[in-house]
């Protein structure tokens, strides 16, 4: 292929014609890109009106996307005011998070309230504090009366914290000032939300009960491969190298005792799928929660405080019709008999004649 | 001729008119809209460089400022996961400052626990506790060790307020304790503070496992296609950059990552090639030796990441992204729990932004049930480079039987 001049003079004429056509196209091209570049600048420069270019509505909706649902938040960490109603709201969120030291007199096991109402209370679907606090006071079947929220939180000394075997012996009593700062704490992350009413996120949430009910054996493997890492083969927890709880027992002396709410299937249950494992809730089936479930509680524990009598009048008057093996036999052992103590709550309690378990 | 009816052909050829159209108009145009554009732009960014730099001003006057309340806030930063924000400790595990017979021995005291902490039984405010109190030595300046030896004292002790310590005191004490190594409990601090209650007596040295000939042959000179551990890792097991510190990381984690990088179920071409030339009995023995050492820290905060974040992130997680706080499973200051939660304190600030970058994208996937892999994916790359950023200015994992090391040192004097 070469520049033939012959071919050129030719060419000529046709070639300029379709030089004109790329030319406008050009110009038209041209044109296009010198707009978008001043459109760019002006939208830059916040010149134009936000409607034209459906800024405002792009705004709304990122609000929106932040807040999914009407799920109430409580308030920062970092807002807690600096006054004396502020320092009993430092105090009270002190006890809930390390309750073993800042109520030691009256915990009787290795948990805090922190190890089941996870993030300090905060979180939706592990019996918040804000979601708890608006409903209160209430009737409790439990105790068959009015509770107040005073009430309520001694309740949780005495199952889930195990107080009959701290030092005192039992929960803090009417009055205490531990009640006063968890009040105070618990107000202070329910401020702004409405009163007397349910709140999403409030308690554990529900699962249903699986059509075949559940399976003690099959508990054992979803056991072995979702929760043994963090709470042990031996579901007795595990502690740093200074002694500390980092991963709470489930079951034996340190753990809730036979009164305390997760020690009913159905409860724990709701717990274990909407928070467990860690980090990724919602990831076992209902059947491997109840199953799982059921498995941990199956193993023995600190006696039922309210016990007076057998194990089977107990289990009549505290919790006939509960989802719970309290006072059944499970491979051929009476469960509900308590674990005693451990050695170092023993060492501190005021009256060990107590550590006695009493059938 | 072919080239006729090529379509191309034209724009081949000198075109003559465009010797008298000159440039183009519109390219003409583009050029004066960009132009237009691009000074604009230069005005703009000018004005948000100002603002950040007047901020970055502000921020640093806001430092200068706080100064008085700077014990406090190293309080917070360092103290407070372990002893409380109340001093109070945890029970059966971390004693109380207030009310503390040590703290009441003054400013000079507190400064050499801080420079070389404490293992071992120790008795305070009638209880007996048996821990690990990390030394501070290469995690504080000797300006911040002053400070918060002071606030303590002032804080908790009912002695004379004007009790400080300055810094050049704890650069005097530095060069004193240097080779000191940890405090054996209650019994060596009494020897320093006559006012102290009766300590319970040291447990009798077990006579300390001797490291065995061949583990120190693989980590110091290698065999074969082993290369020493040491000539990557360095002679302490300290590490640098993305090469992690392995000093203090619980044996049987260390075991199990060799272990799945033989299998490739965790993938690093160098460490595949190490660990294919050890046998199991070798990888358990080197977990055991780099478990027991205790070696300063030598990392930092080099990422330029935000620390506040980084500490929240691991303090207190961030609930609204799924994220726990880190602490919550890899224990209190990040001292890892064994066998399966490894110590994070201390642990160079590359390597741990790289790993987590490795689970959010796949690469590492070793972890059980994926738990790190969910956490990582949640982090964005600046929620990454914080928290490895704040892990790495933390003081370093007060490994555990190190103490039967330093008991013999002492026995020998
Ligand atoms: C990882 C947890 C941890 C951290 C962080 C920590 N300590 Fe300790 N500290 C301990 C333990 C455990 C002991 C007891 C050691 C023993 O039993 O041998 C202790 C003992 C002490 C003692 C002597 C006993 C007493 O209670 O008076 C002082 C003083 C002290 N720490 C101060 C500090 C200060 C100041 C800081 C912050 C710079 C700090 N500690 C950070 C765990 C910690
Ligand atoms: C050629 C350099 C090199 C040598 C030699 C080497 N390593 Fe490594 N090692 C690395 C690197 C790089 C990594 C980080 C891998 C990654 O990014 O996943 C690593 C990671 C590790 C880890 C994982 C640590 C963690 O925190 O998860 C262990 C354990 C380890 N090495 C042990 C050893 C032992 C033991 C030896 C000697 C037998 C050794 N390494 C020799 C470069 C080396
Ligand atoms: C639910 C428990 C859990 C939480 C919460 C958690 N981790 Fe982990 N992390 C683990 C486990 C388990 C491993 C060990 C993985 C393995 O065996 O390979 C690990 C390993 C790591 C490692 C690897 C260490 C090394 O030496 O290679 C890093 C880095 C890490 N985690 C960072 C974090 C950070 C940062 C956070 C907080 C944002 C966090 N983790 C929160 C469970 C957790």
């Amino acid at each position: 292929m070469t520049n033939d001049p012959r071919d050129r003079a030719s060419d000529t004429p046709r070639d300029a014609q379709s030089g004109g056509g790329t030319r406008k196209a050009i110009y038209a091209a041209g044109g296009g890109l010198a707009l978008i570049a001043l459109a760019t600048a002006a939208v830059q420069l916040d010149v134009v009106p936000r409607w034209l270019i459906g800024a405002g509505s792009s705004i709304e909706e990122t609000a929106a996307a932040t807040t999914p649902d009407d799920q109430f938040t409580p308030p920062a960490r970092d807002a807690i005011p600096d006054s004396p109603f502020g320092d009993a709201v430092r105090r009270g969120e002190a006890i809930f998070t390390n309750t073993a030291t800042n109520a030691g007199d009256h915990v009787g096991n290795g948990l805090s309230c922190s190890n089941c109402h996870l993030d300090g209370g905060r979180h939706p679907l592990s019996a918040p504090m804000w979601a708890a606090w608006v409903t209160y006071p209430k009737y409790r079947a439990k105790n068959d009366q009015i509770n107040t929220m005073e009430d309520r939180v001694m309740g949780c000394f005495t199952y889930s914290m195990n107080a009959q075997y701290s030092p005192a012996g039992g929960p803090p009593p009417h009055g205490d000032d531990i009640y006063r700062d968890l009040e105070s704490y618990f107000f202070w992350l329910a401020s702004k939300a409405p009163t007397n009413v349910s709140l999403d996120g409030i308690g554990f949430g529900k699962v249903p009960k699986p059509e075949g009910g559940y399976d003690l054996a099959r508990g054992a493997d979803v056991f072995a491969a979702n929760c043994a890492v963090c709470h042990g083969e031996d579901g007795q927890g595990q502690r740093d190298i200074n002694g500390d709880y980092t991963f709470p027992p489930l079951w034996g002396p340190d753990s809730y005792n036979w009164g305390a709410g997760m020690s009913r299937i159905d409860t724990a249950a709701a717990f274990i799928k909407n928070n467990m494992p860690l980090s990724q809730p919602g990831s076992l089936t209902d059947q491997e929660a109840w199953d799982v479930a059921a498995y941990l509680d199956s193993h023995e524990r600190p006696r039922d405080p309210r016990q007076t009598g057998t194990i089977e009048e107990n289990r009549l008057a505290n919790h006939d019709g509960d989802e719970i093996l309290y006072g059944q036999v499970v491979n051929g052992v009476l469960l509900g008999q308590g674990t005693g103590p451990s050695p170092a709550r023993a060492a501190t309690m005021a009256t060990p004649s107590a550590a006695e378990p009493q059938n | 001729m072919a080239h006729k009816s090529d379509p191309k052909r034209p724009a081949e050829i000198y075109e003559p008119y465009e010797e008298q159209a000159g440039v183009p108009l519109p390219v003409i145009w583009i050029a004066i809209a960009l132009a237009f554009w691009g000074v604009l732009m230069l005005y703009d960014t000018g004005d948000s460089v100002r603002v950040s730099l007047n901020d970055r001003a502000e921020d640093s006057e806001a430092l200068a400022n706080v100064t008085p309340d700077e014990g406090a806030s190293l309080f917070e930063a360092n103290c407070a996961t372990c002893h409380q924000p109340d001093g109070e400790g945890l029970r059966d595990a971390v004693p109380p400052l207030a009310g503390s017979e040590v703290v009441a021995a003054g400013p000079g005291i507190i400064a050499r626990i801080l420079l070389r902490g404490i293992d071992g039984p120790l008795t305070v405010a009638d209880a007996t506790y048996d821990g690990h109190m990390p030394s501070f030595a290469s995690a504080l300046s000797d300006a911040e060790i002053a400070r918060l030896a002071s606030y303590v004292t002032t804080r908790w002790a009912n002695g004379p307020d004007g009790a400080a310590s300055s810094a050049d005191d704890v650069t005097d004490l530095r060069g004193e304790v240097a080779d000191l190594g940890s405090f054996a409990g209650g019994m060596e601090l009494a020897r320093l503070i006559p006012s102290l209650p009766p300590q319970p007596p040291m447990p009798a040295p077990s006579a300390a496992p001797r490291d065995d000939a061949d583990v120190l042959q693989l980590v110091f000179a290698g065999r074969d296609e082993v290369w020493s551990c040491a000539s990557c890792h360095g002679d302490l097991g300290q590490g640098d950059e993305t090469t992690p510190r392995l000093a203090g990381l619980p044996a049987a984690y260390i075991t199990k990552q060799l272990h799945d990088f033989r299998e490739g179920t965790r993938v690093n071409e160098s460490m595949h090639l190490v660990a294919s030339g050890l046998t199991k009995g070798e990888m358990t023995a080197l977990g055991t030796y780099f478990a027991t050492l205790r070696v300063p820290s030598n990392a930092g905060a080099v990422l330029s990441g935000d620390l506040a974040r980084g500490e929240e992130l691991a303090l207190q997680g961030d609930w609204s992204i799924g994220v726990p706080a880190c602490f919550t499973c890899h224990g209190a200051s990040g001292f890892g729990v064994a066998p399966g939660f490894p110590g994070l304190a201390a642990q160079h600030a590359p390597y741990t932004a790289a790993q987590l970058a490795n689970w959010a994208g796949g690469e590492r996937h070793n972890d059980p049930l994926g738990l790190m892999a969910e956490i990582s994916g949640a982090l964005s790359t600046q929620d990454r480079r914080a928290v490895a950023d704040y892990l790495a200015t933390r003081p370093p994992v007060p490994a555990v039987a190190a103490t039967m090391t330093r008991m013999e040192t002492d026995d020998d004097q």
